[in-house]
């Protein structure tokens, strides 16, 4: 789910777009020139992953996959979730202009915390990585929406029953998000476990 | 609670009402039916991207701006606009939102599919804010029948259309803000404005990548249906589409290997080289100023009348 424009308080947009400046800038920092090509792929990827729709009963939902943009890129992934959502409000209108700093901060905050939650449960085994993605996909998703939640009342007492059915129809995703991540880390796991290793993703030996 | 006008809705007045809305909502299916592009069978999802910049070489009032200048003063005016409080006022930017999309000659199916991707959100706020929104002194109370115990509030129904409003009159801003200008030069605009240059370059290598991975994505999901697969709500689709993403990142990461030996190899020294010049006239700075004028004149005007939610 993505805040459109004219929802949220004025100051709570610029204080979003502040505080989202503030993480951008620090993950930069941790960025060297070199790997810009390569967060760029990382980014246009989960970009291309949030367009494809799944089946939930007569609906269709779409992966907002966080949990495991922060489990392979890290504390990066807070940068690369604020580009793929200009990115996607430029050419969609998902989340409007003015929203961006709100939407950034909503998901790029459960990605980080999921992303470092991830390095912490992850063993040695496939087991316990399936278990540690499917845990932090599946938190990923439920922080995105309580911080979604709290963002709509923010905006005033009328926007609780909003608020509270944003939370209650988030839950579905919640559920369908672990499930998907769990595996998603499984296949990296066995087929390139190097993608999940601390340092985010390969570097080139140059 | 006193002062509250309350409305009894009859069960046939009530279907009158429901079967106009209905009549609307098919004409507007109707016309912005989509056509059928590039989609796959029983896929629910819209595989085809916009190119943003497909009409920036026209020329209107905003094609000859200078991109630093109009993106500066339209996301300033974009912060007026979402900071409007009275319903007047909010419809007044979005008729506003209107002509500058008029304006910059830019053809209409595609503004109002940008406005549809918002629809979604903006019904949920249509429907559920008027019968959750607290009780008010003096305000409008509809009783419908069959929900006699959840009124519709006249004031969260305000505050609902007010958000609609707003959103439909930034969301039209996109067009002249986005579309008068090819990506690369508004890209380099935004570096010159202080965005750091690491970023507009990632945006645009972003960007183009896009488009590669969704042609990669199309191809393995063609050879999964192809081998059966159908997505369902089970554990197995689960299984497949885990193994989908897994798949698409794999060969994402492996191309950017060769992508990046190869952008080295042509010279790549970690910024692109720029052959845009930028130049401001005094046009430009009246262009900055009326725009930034109507947008105070909208905090103003909508100010000026004391807080009122109409």
């Amino acid at each position: 789910m993505h805040i459109s424009d004219g929802v949220l308080p004025t100051s709570v947009t610029l204080a979003g777009f502040a505080l989202t400046f503030a993480g951008a800038a620090l993950s930069l920092k941790q960025v060297r020139a070199e790997d810009l090509p390569r967060i760029a792929v990382v980014t246009s990827s989960f970009f291309v992953a949030s367009l494809i729709h799944l089946p939930f009963g007569p609906t269709s939902v779409h992966l907002l996959l966080p949990g495991i943009v922060g489990a392979l890129l890290g504390p990066v992934s807070f940068l690369s979730i604020t580009l793929g959502l200009f990115l996607q409000s430029i050419l969609f209108q998902f989340g409007g202009l003015t929203a961006l700093g709100a939407n950034a901060m909503m998901m790029g905050l459960p990605a980080v915390f999921c992303g470092l939650l991830f390095r912490l449960l992850r063993g040695k085994t496939l087991k316990m990585h399936t278990i540690a993605g499917g845990l932090a996909g599946g938190l990923g998703t439920l922080l995105s929406a309580v911080i979604l939640a709290a963002l709509l009342f923010t905006a005033g007492e009328d926007f609780l029953g909003v608020a509270k059915l944003a939370l209650l129809a988030h839950l579905p995703v919640v559920c369908i998000e672990a499930g998907v991540s769990a595996f998603i880390i499984s296949f990296l796991f066995r087929v390139k476990p190097e993608l999940l290793n601390p340092g985010g993703f390969p570097r080139h030996d140059r | 609670m006193t002062g509250n006008l309350e409305i009894y809705l009859s069960g046939a007045v009530f279907g009158v009402i429901l079967g106009a809305f209905l009549l609307v909502f098919a004409a507007v299916l109707l016309i912005v039916r989509k056509k059928p592009g590039v989609r796959f069978q029983g896929a629910t999802a819209d595989w085809t991207l916009p190119a943003l910049d497909a009409y920036a070489d026209r020329s209107s009032f905003f094609h000859g701006w200078d991109p630093r200048v109009k993106i500066a003063t339209i996301f300033f005016y974009c912060f007026a606009v979402a900071s409007l409080k009275s319903l007047l006022w909010s419809a007044m930017a979005l008729c506003i939102g209107i002509v500058a999309v008029i304006a910059c000659r830019i053809p209409l199916r595609r503004t109002v599919k940008r406005l549809g991707a918002m629809a979604g959100f903006l019904a949920m706020f249509l429907f559920v804010v008027p019968f959750t929104s607290p009780l008010r002194q003096g305000e409008i109370l509809l009783y419908l029948p069959f929900l006699h115990g959840i009124p519709f509030h006249g004031h969260g129904f305000a505050v609902a259309l007010r958000i609609v409003l707003k959103a439909c009159a930034i969301g039209l801003m996109m067009e002249p803000l986005l579309a008068t200008a090819a990506l690369p030069v508004t890209l380099q605009a935004l570096s010159r404005l202080g965005i750091p240059d690491s970023i507009s370059q990632m945006l645009l290598l972003t960007h183009r990548y896009i488009f590669v991975f969704l042609h990669e994505t199309k191809r393995i999901y063609r050879s999964m249906r192809v081998r059966g697969f159908r997505p369902k709500t089970d554990i197995a689709t689960m299984h497949s589409m885990g193994n989908f993403f897994g798949m698409l990142f794999v060969r994402s990461f492996d191309r950017t290997q060769r992508v990046y030996d190869a952008m080295l190899s042509r010279g790549y020294n970690g910024s692109f080289p720029s052959f845009t010049h930028f130049a401001t006239t005094r046009k430009d700075w009246c262009k900055a100023l009326l725009w930034a004028m109507i947008g105070l004149a909208l905090i103003w005007l909508d100010r000026f009348r004391g807080y009122s939610t109409w």
